[in-house]
C-alpha cells in the first residue's frame, strides 16, 4: 500500500531551520486549515460537489507535501483523483483514510513545537 | 573576396592577389598584406586576375599603397585587368600613377 | 554561495502555510516580499509594488493562477518580469497551459531552498540583462535620431553655400540626386563676370558625411574664384590644392569643369575621372568628352594638369556630363545601365538641346525606381547668344567700408608671369572696391579683358587673329599661343588704373601698355572698317581683331591708342544710380 513515512522528519528539521522562530505559528496555521479541510471534504461529498472536492483535496496535498508528510499527501491526491473522476462514495473512503492519517501527523507535529 | 600574398624568394617583390569584389569590405585585409611585410620589398604587384569588381574605395585603396611604397617613387604594377576592372581604371587614369598590365 | 542582490517578489498561493513557507524562505534569501492569497489580489498588488519576480500558484479561488499570469504580463508591457507557477500538477496539459499563459519556469512542491535559490538567480540575471539591452536599444535609437536631425541641418547650410550659384539658368538642366551631398555628389554653377559660366560637378569617393564635408570648401574655392573672373584652370588648380591637403590619403573627387564663354563661343572642359560627357552640335555632329586627367585630390600641385580642352561652339551646341551613378544604377536583377544603353538612349532622344528628362525616364524604366531615391547627378548646358544671356555674378566680396573713391595704381607682369597667370581678378576686385562700379562688373571685366586679350596675344606674343575664324585654324592658333607662352622672356605687360569721383558718379581710366610690336591703330578702327580688315595682307606683325575694340567702342566708351598701339587708353564714365 503506502510505504512512504508518516513525517518526512529531515525535511521538517530543515522547515525548522527556515522558519526559525515563525515554525510554531507555521504548524499552527497548517493544523488549523487542514482540520477545516477535512470537514470541507465531508460537506463536499455530501453536495456531491465533485468540483469543490477536488480542488480541496488538492491544496490539501500540496501543503501536506510542503509540511513534510508525504502519506498524507499521497492519500490527498488520491482523494484528488477521485473528486475528478466523480467517484464520490469512493471518495467517501479516502477521507477515511485521509482523517486517521492525519491524527497521526498531528501528534508527531506536536511534538516539534515547543 | 580573400586576398592572397606572396614575396618573392629574394624578399624584394609582394604579390598581392585579390579574388572577387575589390571594395570597401576588403580594406583592412589589403592594407595587412602589404604593411606586414619586413623592409627590403622594393617591388608590388597586385594581381587582379581574379578580381571581378572594382570601385572606388578600391581606387583609393590603391592610392595608399602607393602613398606605402613610397609615392611618386613607388613601383607599383597592376596586372591581368579583366574588362570592367580595366575600364574603371581607365576613366580615372590611374595609368598615369601605376604600370598597368 | 554568490551574492544576489536583493529582488522585490510578489507570491500568491490560497493555501496558509505554503504561503508562509514561501514567504519566509524568501525573505531569509535575503528578498523583499509580498504574499498574496489569489490571482485577484496579486493582480492589483503588481503595478504599484512593481516587483522583479512573481510567483503564482496555478489553483486559487476568485481567479487562478493562469489568468492572473495574462493580466500580469500585460500589466508588464515590454518589460520582462518572469512569472514563475507554483504547482504540484503534473500533466502536461496543464503545464502546457501555464507556458501559454506567459509562464517562465515551473517550482514544484517540496520547496527546495537551492532550487528555489538558482531560480531566483537566473530569472534575477535575465531580466537585467533584458534592461540593459532595452536602455541600449533606446540610445541607439536616440543617436540615431539625432544624428539624423544633424544631417539636415548640415544639408541646410550646405544648401546656403551651394545654391547661390546659376543652376536655375535658362540654359541650364539638370537633375541632382535628393541624396546630395551624402552620396558624395555635387553640382556647381555659376557665372563669370566676363558674361560667361562655369559649371563643376563630381562625386567624392565615400558616402555620407565624409564625403559631404569635401565639398564645403570646394563650393567656396569655386563661387568666389569664378565670380572674381578667374578661369576653370585657376579655379582647379586651387581646388586640387585645398582636396590634397584636407582629404586623407586614398579619398578623391572624381569631377568635370565646363568653362563656358558666350562672348568667344568656346567651351572649355577639364574630366577628371566622370565618365564621357557629350557635345552635341547643331550640325548632328557628336564630340565626346573624355575623362583625361587624374580626379581631383590625387596629385599634389606639381604633378596636377589643369589644362582644359576647348572646343568652338555655336549658339544651340548642347553639353551633356554626368557623375557614374548613371552608369551604375542597378535593376532588380542587378544589371547595370551602362554605357550601350546611355548611348541608345541620347541616340533615340528627340530633342538633344534638352536631353535630361530623356535620359532620366531611360534610366528609371530601366531601374524600375521611380522614387526619386536615386545616385544621379547630371547637367547640360546650351550654348547661347551672348546677349541672351542675362545672370550676373552677385557674390562678389563685399566690403563693410565705403570703399576708395579717389586712386590710382600701376600693375605689370612680366617675363614668365605673363605665361603664368591673368592679372584680371586682381584687377577686377581692385575695381570693385568702389561701390558705384560693382553694379557695373561685366562692362569692367570686359574692358579690362579684351585690353588684356589684345596686348598679350597681338602685342606680346604676335598672334594673328584671322587664324580663328576657321575650325582648323582654331586649334592651330591655341597650339601657337602655348608654344610661344614659352618665349615671353623680356616682355611685360602695364595696366595703370586711375579712379576718380566725378558731380555724375565716377570716371575709371585703363590705360594698358605692353611690350609688343604695335599695330595700325587708326586704320583698324577707322569708320567702316569690319572684322575682314584682318584678312589685309599684312603679315609681318599680329592682326589686331577689330571686334574686340570695337566691342569696347559700342560699349560707349572713348578708346583712344598711343605708342604705334601698344597703348590703350579707355575712359569710363559711371552713373550713380538713381533713387
Amino acid at each position: 500500500m503506502n510505504d512512504k513515512p508518516h513525517l518526512d522528519e529531515e525535511a521538517l528539521t530543515e522547515l525548522q531551520d527556515v522558519m526559525e522562530d515563525e515554525f510554531d505559528v507555521l504548524i499552527g496555521t497548517y493544523l488549523k486549515d487542514s482540520s477545516d479541510r477535512i470537514s470541507f471534504l465531508r460537506n463536499a461529498i455530501g453536495t456531491a460537489d465533485a468540483d469543490a472536492f477536488a480542488r480541496t483535496a488538492h491544496s490539501f496535498k500540496g501543503s501536506s507535501i510542503n509540511i513534510g508528510a508525504p502519506r498524507l499527501g499521497e492519500l490527498c491526491l488520491k482523494a484528488e483523483k477521485a473528486g475528478k473522476d466523480n467517484r464520490l462514495d469512493e471518495a467517501a473512503v479516502v477521507v477515511d483514510a485521509i482523517e486517521s492519517e492525519f491524527q497521526q501527523v498531528e501528534q508527531t507535529l506536536k511534538r516539534f513545537l515547543a | 573576396m580573400p586576398i592572397h600574398t606572396h614575396l618573392s624568394d629574394d624578399g624584394h617583390c609582394v604579390t598581392i592577389r585579390i579574388e572577387g569584389r575589390f571594395d570597401f569590405s576588403t580594406h583592412q585585409a589589403f592594407r595587412n598584406a602589404y604593411e606586414h611585410e619586413d623592409g627590403g620589398v622594393k617591388e608590388y604587384i597586385v594581381d587582379l586576375s581574379e578580381t571581378t569588381y572594382l570601385d572606388s574605395s578600391a581606387l583609393g585603396m590603391l592610392l595608399l599603397l602607393r602613398d606605402y611604397a613610397g609615392g611618386d617613387a613607388a613601383s607599383i604594377e597592376l596586372r591581368n585587368c579583366n574588362k570592367d576592372v580595366r575600364r574603371i581604371l581607365t576613366i580615372s587614369n590611374f595609368e598615369q600613377l601605376f604600370s598597368i598590365q | 554561495m554568490t551574492k544576489s542582490q536583493a529582488l522585490r517578489i510578489l507570491i500568491a498561493d490560497d493555501s496558509d502555510s505554503d504561503r508562509l513557507i514561501l514567504k519566509t524562505l524568501m525573505r531569509r534569501l535575503g528578498h523583499q516580499v509580498r504574499a498574496a492569497a489569489n490571482g485577484s489580489e496579486a493582480v492589483a498588488i503588481f503595478p504599484d509594488y512593481e516587483p522583479d519576480i512573481v510567483l503564482l500558484d496555478v489553483l486559487m479561488p476568485v481567479m487562478d493562477g493562469i489568468t492572473a499570469a495574462r493580466k500580469i504580463k500585460a500589466l508588464a508591457g515590454e518589460e520582462l518580469v518572469p512569472v514563475i507557477f507554483l504547482t504540484s500538477l503534473t500533466d502536461a496539459d496543464a503545464l502546457a497551459r501555464c507556458l501559454d499563459a506567459g509562464g517562465d519556469d515551473f517550482l514544484t512542491k517540496p520547496y527546495n531552498k537551492v532550487v528555489i535559490q538558482a531560480k531566483l538567480g537566473a530569472f534575477s540575471r535575465m531580466r537585467q540583462m533584458h534592461q540593459t539591452l532595452s536602455q541600449q536599444r533606446d540610445l541607439i535609437g536616440e543617436r540615431n535620431r539625432q544624428l539624423l536631425e544633424e544631417q539636415q541641418l548640415a544639408k541646410r547650410v550646405f544648401d546656403n553655400i551651394a545654391h547661390t550659384g546659376c543652376l536655375d539658368a535658362d540654359n541650364l538642366q539638370y537633375h541632382a540626386s535628393p541624396m546630395s551631398i551624402f552620396n558624395g555628389d555635387i553640382l556647381f554653377a555659376c557665372p563669370t563676370p566676363a558674361g560667361g559660366m562655369q559649371v563643376l560637378i563630381g562625386d567624392f569617393t565615400g558616402h555620407g558625411l565624409p564625403a559631404a564635408i569635401g565639398a564645403l570648401p570646394v563650393a567656396e574655392i569655386f563661387y568666389s574664384m569664378t565670380s572674381m573672373g578667374f578661369s576653370g584652370s585657376d579655379v582647379l588648380r586651387e581646388i586640387n590644392d585645398k582636396l590634397c591637403r584636407i582629404l586623407p590619403t586614398g579619398m578623391f573627387c572624381c569631377a568635370a569643369m565646363i568653362q563656358a564663354d558666350f562672348h568667344l563661343n568656346q567651351l572649355r572642359v577639364w574630366n577628371g575621372g566622370l565618365p564621357d560627357g557629350v557635345l552635341f552640335r547643331q550640325d548632328g555632329g557628336r564630340d565626346l568628352l573624355l575623362s583625361r586627367h587624374l580626379p581631383l585630390g590625387v596629385v599634389k600641385a606639381s604633378r596636377f594638369d589643369a589644362g582644359m580642352d576647348v572646343f568652338h561652339t555655336r549658339a544651340g551646341d548642347t553639353l551633356l556630363m554626368m557623375t557614374d551613378g548613371v552608369l551604375e544604377a542597378e535593376n532588380a536583377a542587378a544589371e547595370r545601365y551602362g554605357e550601350t544603353r546611355l548611348r541608345q538612349a541620347l541616340d533615340n532622344a528627340p530633342d538633344h538641346k534638352a536631353p535630361i528628362g530623356t535620359l532620366l525616364e531611360s534610366i528609371r524604366s530601366f531601374t524600375g525606381e521611380q522614387s526619386g531615391r536615386d545616385d544621379l547627378t547630371m547637367v547640360s548646358l546650351n550654348m547661347v547668344v551672348a546677349s541672351e544671356f542675362r545672370e550676373v555674378a552677385e557674390r562678389l566680396p563685399q566690403s563693410a567700408l565705403k570703399g576708395p573713391a579717389a586712386w590710382h595704381c600701376v600693375y605689370e607682369v612680366k617675363d614668365d608671369t605673363i605665361a603664368g597667370s591673368s592679372p584680371l581678378p586682381l584687377l577686377l576686385h581692385i575695381c570693385m572696391e568702389v561701390p558705384g562700379l560693382r553694379r557695373k562688373s561685366a562692362e569692367v571685366y570686359t574692358l579690362l579683358s579684351e585690353l588684356y586679350t589684345n596686348a598679350l596675344e597681338h602685342g606680346v606674343l604676335g598672334l594673328s587673329s584671322d587664324l580663328k575664324s576657321s575650325a582648323d585654324g582654331f586649334s592651330d592658333y591655341y597650339v601657337r599661343r602655348e608654344q610661344r607662352l614659352d618665349r615671353v622672356e623680356g616682355h611685360f605687360i602695364r595696366f595703370e588704373l586711375t579712379h576718380s569721383t566725378s558731380p555724375q558718379g565716377g570716371r575709371l581710366v585703363i590705360v594698358c601698355e605692353d611690350s609688343g610690336q604695335g599695330f595700325d591703330h587708326d586704320r583698324v578702327l577707322a569708320p567702316g572698317a569690319t572684322g575682314a580688315l584682318a584678312s589685309h595682307a599684312d603679315n609681318q606683325q599680329g592682326k589686331y581683331s577689330g571686334r574686340g575694340l570695337q566691342l569696347i567702342q559700342k560699349l560707349g566708351h572713348s578708346l583712344r591708342y598711343s605708342e604705334y598701339g601698344s597703348r590703350a587708353e579707355i575712359v569710363y564714365d559711371w552713373e550713380s544710380a538713381t533713387g
